[in-house]
């Protein structure tokens, strides 16, 4: 080995060799620790795939059997072993929209209130209360759900409600029907409280990372407060918005406890919001149990991997939307 | 040493005391007498008398911490926004006093207007940027709005790098052209103050050269106050100049005699460079 000059001076040849061996124990240390965060990575796409091809399997004779009619028919009958899943996937669609509706503009308007308006003692009691609402366990909610909300929607909201828009045309089909306290508009209430903390405390926080100096330029010009948050805040915080709205929405898609215990359970598309209903994953945790029979079984298989493709839709449509909106204003 | 004796004596008799030398070309647009601001208890403006004069540059010099941005952000109650500031005393803008409650704050800041340290472009296009101010205030037709957006832009001198694409995001301007769109933005509200806070201190010198000739034309029509770390620049632009030193203001007067002569030891320290 020939000698190397080291900072001026000569390094013998034998000091080399073992500044050499060192390295490579090191390039060795390096390797393992590559190799073992790449496997930790790939690990993820393995189980995703995994998940992915055990659920296509499991519901493939029910897919098979049925065919497209699976997605298209309402019946679920496990007498005559007849399913279609259109009635939970209406509902689960339904009870999550409904709550977006109403979750979104709430959890807007308290983060708004929390990082603007708000006085600094009310601030921590307000964020504390919103964050133990999202540690809330979903079993409590549908507790709750059952025996307080469901009793003073039906004594006292759905009479209303029925009353009221009786006689409007549309709307009386959506709020027609007897009060059953139970039913979709209970499910889609029980899911907006349950979404409203997270849509909340992600738009406070990406509200607060809003650079001051740019709420002050506007408040320069002369907004309001109202102005400020509508026309700067908003627009600047839109992609972490949106992203809190998403992540509420899969949780919405995907409750299970809660909705099943206020939902009702039944099988059927009504046109009114009073009406009992069910979700995929309301149906999946009623039957699972009781499912007697392979294509029972592989029915239920095959609601989950719709209900992984409806989340995959949602996620990718909220990828697509800020990529739009990137590029409208990039 | 008082301010009393600092201040020459081309202030008007209101201030001062003194017979004003010229009273035709001098008009207190605002002036402050004995104001006192303080974050929670601790007071970082102790006393403050000062006028600023209709379409004239007034710089607010002095060391860091010395209460330049304080006394500027008193002008359009920005700490108005944060909780435990306040401010006691006078400051008079056309027959109001700012500082009292009860006033109209969006009016007041519409009509005293501010251009930040750092560009603040809204995330919107750069027709909206300026549009966006003026629809606070005006229901104007589409050409009429159209002809503010470039009249403003022009003002800011900014229309011929931007005409083409008006519809591009404010954003994708350099830091020097979101700095002129903040100005055109400032002016497009049409107010009658606007302070500048250190406004070329994030620009590079072609930039701050470019802000600095505007700043000179926008003095026509409008009275400017800036606050500036660079003592050239405020030897430059402006007219007259305010010392202000740990919370005082330690000496004004027009800005020649304030870099050729000041008469207090601490403004001739600062402005030689010896501490600051």
């Amino acid at each position: 080995m020939v000698d190397v000059t080291w900072g001026g001076a000569r390094v013998s040849a034998q000091d080399a060799t073992e500044r050499a061996k060192a390295l490579n124990k090191l390039r060795l240390g390096d390797v393992i620790f590559h190799a073992v965060t790449r496997s930790a990575a790939l690990l993820v796409l393995l189980l995703l795939g995994g998940v992915m091809v055990a659920l296509f399997l499991g519901s493939l004779p029910a897919l098979t059997t049925f065919g497209f009619d699976f997605v298209t028919t309402q019946s679920w009958n496990p007498v005559t072993e007849k399913f279609g899943a259109l009635a939970p996937i209406y509902g689960t669609l339904i009870t999550s929209f409904i709550a977006m509706l109403i979750a979104v503009p709430f959890g807007l308007l308290i983060a708004m209130f929390l990082t603007e308006l708000c006085p600094m003692w009310l601030r921590r009691p307000i964020g504390i209360a919103i964050e133990l609402l999202a540690g809330i366990p979903s079993i409590i909610y549908g507790i709750w759900g059952l025996f307080v909300l469901a009793p003073f929607l039906q004594q006292y909201v759905q009479p209303a409600l029925i009353a009221t828009f009786g006689n409007v045309p549309l709307l009386s089909s959506l709020f027609a029907g007897p009060p059953y306290g139970i039913g979709v508009l209970t499910a889609s209430l029980i899911l907006a409280i349950m979404v409203l903390p997270f849509v909340t405390s992600i738009s406070r926080d990406v509200f607060d990372a809003v650079p001051p100096v740019l709420k002050e330029a506007a408040y320069g010009l002369g907004c309001s407060t109202w102005e400020v948050m509508r026309y700067v805040v908003l627009p600047y915080t839109r992609v972490g918005v949106i992203g809190g709205v998403m992540l509420g929405l899969g949780r919405a898609l995907g409750e299970t406890m809660a909705v099943t215990f206020v939902i009702g359970n039944a099988h059927k598309i009504s046109s009114s919001l009073l009406a009992p209903g069910t979700t995929i994953s309301a149906t999946i945790a009623n039957e699972f149990t009781e499912a007697v029979g392979d294509l029972y079984t592989s029915s239920l298989i095959a609601l989950g991997l719709i209900l992984f493709v409806i989340t995959f839709i949602v996620l990718a449509i909220a990828r697509y939307m800020l990529l739009r909106i990137e590029k409208r204003v990039g | 040493m008082s301010i009393a004796t600092a201040i020459p004596a081309t202030i008007p008799a209101a201030v001062t005391g003194h017979p004003p030398v010229d009273p035709s070309a001098l008009r207190d647009k605002v002036a402050i007498r004995n104001l006192e601001f303080f974050y929670g208890q601790s007071k970082a403006l102790k006393g403050i008398t000062l006028p600023l004069y209709e379409n004239k540059v007034t710089a607010f010099i002095g060391p860091s911490g010395c209460g330049k941005s304080t006394l500027l952000r008193v002008l359009n109650r920005m700490y108005d926004l944060y909780p435990n500031q306040h401010a006691e005393g006078q400051v008079q803008f056309d027959g109001i006093n700012i500082v009292e409650p009860g006033l109209d704050l969006n009016l007041l800041r519409a009509r005293i207007g501010m251009v930040f340290q750092k560009p603040t472009p809204f995330p919107m296009s750069i027709y909206e940027n300026i549009a966006f101010g003026i629809r606070l205030y005006e229901k104007l037709s589409k050409r009429d709005l159209d002809q503010r957006v470039e009249q403003s832009l022009r003002r800011a001198a900014l229309w011929d790098e931007v005409k083409d694409k008006l519809n591009a995001n404010g954003l994708s301007l350099s830091g020097g052209q979101q700095q002129r769109l903040c100005i055109a933005r400032t002016v497009a509200v049409r107010p009658e103050v606007i302070l500048f806070d250190e406004p070329c201190s994030a620009l590079d010198p072609i930039s701050t050269a470019k802000i600095e000739e505007l700043i000179f034309e926008l003095k026509e029509d409008y009275t400017i106050v800036i606050v500036t770390h660079n003592m050239q620049q405020a030897a430059r632009v402006s007219d007259y100049t305010a010392f202000m030193y740990l919370g005082e203001l330690v000496e004004f007067g027009p800005t020649d005699k304030i870099f050729t002569s000041p008469t207090d030891r601490r403004t001739q320290d600062y402005i030689t460079g010896r501490f600051g």
